[in-house]
């Protein structure tokens, strides 16, 4: 034990007292994310903000008086001009171009044929041209369209008596939503962060798994370590713990980066993280110990096994993406599984119970076969890496 | 029982198929020690001679147990390398240039960290740090990082950290090389101080020199070989230099004589 704590303590060291290790392995994750996730959100926020704010420009021929007058009743943000001598190639430029959003072409004849109104075999019909790749055009669209609609309702029931409304949708004065309000704010939370989660354990061990043993391997202070009388299992553990911390601590910081750039990511959408209580809080700590164990029991055997730096991260990005695809898959689920042995999968296991934790439906067998699987599993890496140390063919192949 | 006895010792390496290509052959395997044995006592320095790829870092390695024999063993103060490799560590001080100190720390934080990997309190650390930093100076450059240090200086500290735990048995390969002409001196001159403090001291080189200067018996290590093996008192007995001697035994082994 007294071993343990030397290699763990030294290993730790090695990181923390290294300022440019610490700030890429700990701190810059979590700067980077809440960086990036508030350009986003900020980015997403300016693009809806800049179309609400947005005077739509629509060109207009025949533009029926009445529904004129109609539009004049709505705040719409809207500067109306005439087509006038413009080509029907011009209209077009001036669409892809952005000068127009919309092109609305009235027939000549529209309020006649609206108030002699003969069924409908023979409707008048509106053209509206738009860009929907454009969002500015593509939201002019819509907006008219919808006042159009209107329009048509109105124009039904006022004139010809025609009440196209057959039955009516929550107009009483009720509350019609009723959901859990904790409940959807795990499941916004379940859909995205245990995706997010794994991928940032996964990172944080590979950002310095390999230096710490193939590196050791390739600069030759492993021999160093190997000489000296201690046992080969105490330096294993003493190595995978020291690595679980900082890997712990890279998954806190990039946590606490996406718990502060959520606001900005949800533009306004409240999170409200006191839902969860202690035991909740606890629950996710045990499970991305146990996680983030596992992970590093990983990425050290390959690192053991690796003759280099470079090799070792080349040969963990494959269970890397492994891991990113299923923590992808996780993000269209609404449930978690409910047949407990798949929860001895690694890593599946972690996503699984990481919405199952957030969305307060815990399962108490699968968290005990999740958290007894990952024992076994980070007891078997180590051993493989203990085994690993005392083979002279792995330690010092070149 | 304080000494060093390796006995009959084999060590065959497999080869890669780059490995193949380097030394030309097409044998998948390489001994690199065969039937090799030798004693080496307490007071005396061993000096094992031979040329570049002899098989003289494969023995060290080998007594050091950072690689399991295929046959034969190794004896440590009775310890055999095959069976209590623990015990074994504890009793020696290795130095090899392939044993490399960590970049980023600092003489004096690897120091405190060996002492306590060898079981070492935090007094006995600081008595025996403070005499090895001052025989070999470091106390000068034991807070510079390793990364920052010169290739004598490393070397220093690298001894001192070997023999943090003063053990009864000292192996060093090739301790001189790549060193200035005074750092070089200073090693030497401690692996006698060592020798005369009834240390088992055993020294790989092939600077012929420091073995006629300092070593009390001699190994020629010749294709994995131990091909002589005496005293270097009896050799300047039977009147034969060790400069002859070694090229005679090369020029044998080669079929030129």
């Amino acid at each position: 034990m007294k071993n343990i704590l030397t290699v763990f303590r030294k290993e730790f060291y090695r990181v923390i007292s290294d300022r440019r290790l610490l700030f890429t392995a700990v701190l810059l994750p979590g700067l980077a994310i809440y960086l990036i996730y508030s350009l986003m959100g900020n980015i997403i926020g300016g693009q809806m903000e800049e179309v609400e704010t947005h005077e739509m420009i629509v060109y207009t021929e025949n533009m029926s008086a009445d529904f004129e007058a109609f539009l004049a009743t709505k705040d719409l943000n809207v500067k109306y001009k005439e087509r006038n001598d413009l080509t029907f190639e011009e209209i077009e430029a001036m669409i892809l171009e952005g000068d127009m959003d919309l092109f609305m072409s009235f027939p000549s004849d529209f309020d006649e044929r609206l108030d002699n109104y003969e069924g409908a075999t023979s409707l008048p019909n509106v053209d509206m041209f738009y860009n929907p790749s454009k969002q500015f055009s593509n939201n002019t669209y819509y907006q008219f369209q919808s006042q159009l609609s209107l329009y048509s309702q109105e124009i039904g029931l006022d004139r010809h008596g025609l009440d196209y409304y057959v039955f009516t949708i929550n107009q009483a004065d009720e509350t019609y939503e009723i959901f859990d309000e904790q409940k959807a704010t795990g499941q916004g939370l379940a859909s995205l962060l245990p995706m997010l989660i794994v991928m940032f354990l996964f990172s944080g061990a590979m950002s310095i798994g390999p230096d710490s043993i193939a590196g050791e391997k390739e600069r030759g202070t492993i021999a160093t370590l190997l000489v000296t009388p201690i046992k080969r299992s105490d330096i294993a553990i003493g190595k995978v713990l020291s690595l679980s911390l900082v890997s712990l601590m890279s998954a806190t910081s990039s946590f606490i980066g996406i718990m502060f750039s959520l606001p900005n990511l949800m533009q306004g959408e409240d999170i409200d993280l006191s839902i969860y209580g202690v035991f909740e809080f606890f629950m996710l700590f045990s499970i991305l110990l146990a996680t983030v164990l596992v992970i590093v029991g990983l990425i050290s055997i390959v690192s053991a096994y690796a003759k280099t730096i470079k090799e070792a991260s080349m040969l963990i990005l494959p269970f890397y993406f492994g891991a990113v695809i299923l923590g992808v898959s996780s993000m269209f689920s609404d449930d978690t599984q409910a047949n407990v042995l798949f929860y001895v999968i690694p890593l599946y296991n972690t996503i699984q119970m990481l919405i199952g934790i957030l969305t307060f439906e815990i399962n108490t067998a699968a968290y005990l076969v999740t958290m007894i699987s990952s024992l076994v599993y980070v007891s078997i890496f180590v051993y493989i890496l203990n085994r690993m140390f005392q083979s002279e063919k792995i330690m010092f192949s070149k | 029982m304080k000494q060093l006895e390796v006995k009959q010792l084999k060590k065959t390496f497999s080869l890669s198929r780059k490995q193949r290509a380097i030394e030309k052959t097409n044998e998948t395997k390489k001994v690199a020690v065969n039937d090799l044995s030798f004693v080496a006592y307490p007071g005396e320095i061993y000096g094992l001679l031979g040329p570049n790829g002899a098989g003289k870092t494969t023995c060290l390695r080998a007594i050091s147990t950072l690689i399991k024999p295929d046959e034969g063993d190794v004896l440590v103060d009775g310890y055999s390398v095959r069976e209590d490799s623990y015990e074994v560590r504890k009793r020696i001080g290795f130095l090899t240039s392939e044993l490399k100190l960590e970049d980023h720390f600092s003489p004096n934080y690897l120091f405190d960290y060996f002492a306590k990997l060898h079981g070492l309190n935090e007094e006995e650390a600081e008595l025996r740090k403070n005499e090895l930093f001052a025989r070999f100076g470091i106390d000068d450059f034991r807070e510079v990082k390793v990364a920052d240090l010169s290739t004598g200086m490393k070397q220093k500290a690298s001894i001192a950290i070997s023999l943090v735990h003063d053990p009864d048995f000292i192996i060093f390969d090739e301790p001189t090389n790549g060193l200035d002409i005074l750092t070089a001196k200073s090693v030497t001159d401690y692996l006698v101080e060592l020798k005369n403090m009834g240390k088992t001291v055993i020294v790989s080189t092939h600077i012929l020199s420091v073995v006629e200067k300092i070593c009390d018996r001699v190994g020629i290590i010749i294709n994995g070989r131990m091909e002589w093996t005496d005293t270097l008192k009896n050799l300047h007995a039977s009147d034969e230099h060790l400069e002859e001697l070694f090229f005679r035994l090369i020029a044998e082994s080669e079929g030129v004589l």
